[in-house]
């Protein structure tokens, strides 16, 4: 492919997906910071894979590109552990939030950094995006009882993950 | 935890609003990557940015100069990362382990009324992107030859750990760097990606095709500002690219660190790919040394709570608030209370306490001070980076000012965050902010 080519591709993909991109990076990072850097991975991966972004399989590609890139942005935290400083907790939170839930919250979207890819994505379509179950079978291309069962297991896992973090 | 608990929680983020500066970030960020491949040489397409953002340890080493600077109480503003393009920096994180040579020239007078100097400080920094960071460094006064300061500072970044040693004085030291720190930090112009982004938005120009030690390099030059966080003026910065190898050659600066003190500085003798290993980066630190006075301190906060607390504790000891938040003017400012014939209570206390006890209690003060004060310069630092609109109002409103807007800074698009002159703070519109400025 041509190299003017690929630009006009991924104009058009970055134009196309940057609301779903900042939406969903957002939620599962939660933090300036890991935002920029899951983005940023997030726009690499598509121009890296931008050959196979030129079809009908593009939204679930990027999908998948994005969950990865938080994964990673996520696992480069400094640190590396991906904890936050209490205080920049403090900083960041509503006033009105309890110190454990923002806590909490934070253990819980890094655990979803943690998990499988399908699961990751089954979590996400449920409750960060918060689609029905029939959408959420049509993009992964499966049954309503298999996207429930997806979900189910993704959640058992989340659980694990969280209970081992603790 | 509970499925309950944990499908609520995952609710609630479902449903948390976007906040409107990170639309804003999301949008910058989006912009800035489209403009590097617009930009960059169809040669050199693969900007690898994920490699670009495993630059810890640079952030680090920005961070342990700010450090060196505090312990010689001479605000050496850190310029070694020097500015670079997208590819160039990617090009460099690809590497996974360089060395280069700096020169730094410092001339002029420390604090109004003393004579001038000229410092120069040499420095070997070794950096891998598997162990960490090694700097060995010598200060020498220019004029008399004499050597002031030898330093070995390693960077541990699993640790989050600076450990420094001192030959000459046969002293050591560690200091922590928090998260806030190191989070802030990738924020001001030492993280290669703010750099990136602050040079693809400015006005760089493109100096051509040059020859540097036999080797054909291609100039970018800057005169922005933003590139030390607006602490320094007239800047000067060249970098010079190596136009097969697309690797940095040789940067050179030249800036007004402030009205009396100007630094001009060289990156030079870079070598890539060294050969490193784990023991390279590990200190050991002899028997005889002990440890520095400042052993477990920590390096300072660069929040808003630790800016409130600088600028209590400055005028604390002052009676009034810093003229201006530039790291060289605070610590000037700073440094003159001792010549201060009007002095609070705190700033006489405060003297006493530096004038007595062994040199270790007194250089453990004088580094807990100089860190307090210095939060306030490297918090306005980053509201500078990161183009928060901060105005600052220290030459006109004093703590008895108590209404008055002593900082402020944007939040979002109609408001702003206001510290008062009694330090209160509070949030307003744009339109009671004119109102609240109209007299300053």
């Amino acid at each position: 492919m041509r190299q003017n080519e690929r630009l006009e591709i991924f104009e058009k993909l970055r134009a196309k997906y940057s609301v779903f991109l900042l939406s969903v990076l957002w939620k599962l990072t939660g933090d300036r910071e890991l935002f920029t850097e899951a983005m940023q991975y997030t726009l690499m991966g598509m121009w890296e894979h931008i050959d196979k972004l030129n079809g009908r399989q593009a939204g679930a590609y990027i999908y998948r590109i994005a969950l990865s890139s938080n994964s990673r942005a996520w696992r480069n935290r400094i640190g590396r552990n991906g904890d936050f400083a209490r205080s920049r907790i403090d900083i960041e939170a509503d006033p009105g939030e309890k110190l454990g839930r923002v806590e909490l919250t934070v253990k819980v979207r890094k655990a979803i950094s943690r998990l499988p890819e399908k699961q990751g994505r089954a979590i996400v379509m449920r409750y960060l995006e918060q689609h029905d179950y029939e959408t959420i079978s049509e993009k992964l291309c499966c049954t309503k009882a298999s996207a429930r069962s997806h979900v189910s297991k993704a959640l058992a896992a989340l659980k694990e993950k969280l209970a081992t973090s603790a | 935890m509970n499925n309950d608990n944990i499908e609520e929680i995952l609710k609630n983020i479902g449903e948390e609003e976007i906040p409107a500066d990170v639309h804003k970030i999301a949008q910058e960020t989006s912009n800035n990557f489209s403009s590097s491949l617009q930009r960059t040489k169809q040669s050199k397409q693969h900007i690898l940015l994920e490699q670009i953002m495993k630059s810890r340890i640079t952030k680090l080493a920005a961070a342990a100069v700010i450090f060196i600077a505090v312990i010689a109480g001479l605000p050496l503003l850190d310029s070694k990362q020097g500015v670079a393009l997208a590819d160039v920096l990617a090009k460099i994180e690809q590497v996974r382990a360089f060395m280069y040579r700096t020169k730094m020239t410092m001339t002029g007078a420390v604090m109004s009324g003393r004579p001038d100097m000229k410092i120069q400080t040499d420095a070997t920094v070794t950096i891998s992107n598997d162990y960490g960071m090694k700097m060995e460094m010598v200060m020498t006064d220019a004029n008399s030859g004499k050597e002031e300061m030898t330093q070995k500072m390693y960077i541990i970044p699993d640790q989050k750990l600076m450990i420094s040693l001192m030959p000459k004085h046969k002293k050591y030291m560690r200091m922590e760097f928090d998260d806030d720190l190191l989070a802030s930090m990738k924020r001001q112009n030492n993280d290669p990606r703010e750099m990136i982004k602050q040079i693809m938005g400015s006005e760089y120009t493109e100096l051509g095709r040059s020859v540097i030690d036999g080797i054909d390099v291609e100039g970018f030059h800057t005169t922005d500002p933003a590139f030390y966080g607006g602490a320094v003026e007239n800047v000067e910065c060249t970098l010079w690219v190596d136009v097969e190898e697309w690797l940095p050659v040789r940067t050179e600066m030249d800036f007004k660190m402030n009205e009396q003190m100007q630094m001009q500085g060289v990156i030079y003798d870079f070598q890539w790919d060294i050969p490193v290993v784990a023991s390279d980066f590990e200190p050991v630190i002899p028997d005889d040394y002990t440890a520095f006075a400042t052993e477990g301190m920590k390096m300072p906060s660069i929040t808003e709570e630790a800016a409130l607390e600088g600028l209590k504790f400055f005028a604390e000891i002052t009676g009034q608030y810093p003229k201006k938040l530039n790291l060289v003017n605070l610590m000037q400012e700073f440094s003159a209370i001792k010549n201060n014939k009007n002095q609070t209570d705190a700033g006489m206390k405060l003297k006493e306490e530096m004038d007595r006890g062994q040199i270790d209690e007194r250089t453990k003060k004088l580094t807990e001070t100089i860190v307090k004060v210095q939060s306030i310069g490297m918090f306005y630092m980053t509201l500078i980076q990161n183009k928060k609109e901060p105005a600052y109002y220290g030459e006109t409103v004093g703590p008895e000012d108590t209404d008055a807007v002593l900082l402020r800074w944007k939040i979002s698009d109609n408001e702003y965050r206001i510290i008062f002159g009694d330090l209160s703070v509070g949030n307003v519109t744009a339109e009671e902010l004119a109102r609240l400025e109209k007299p300053l």
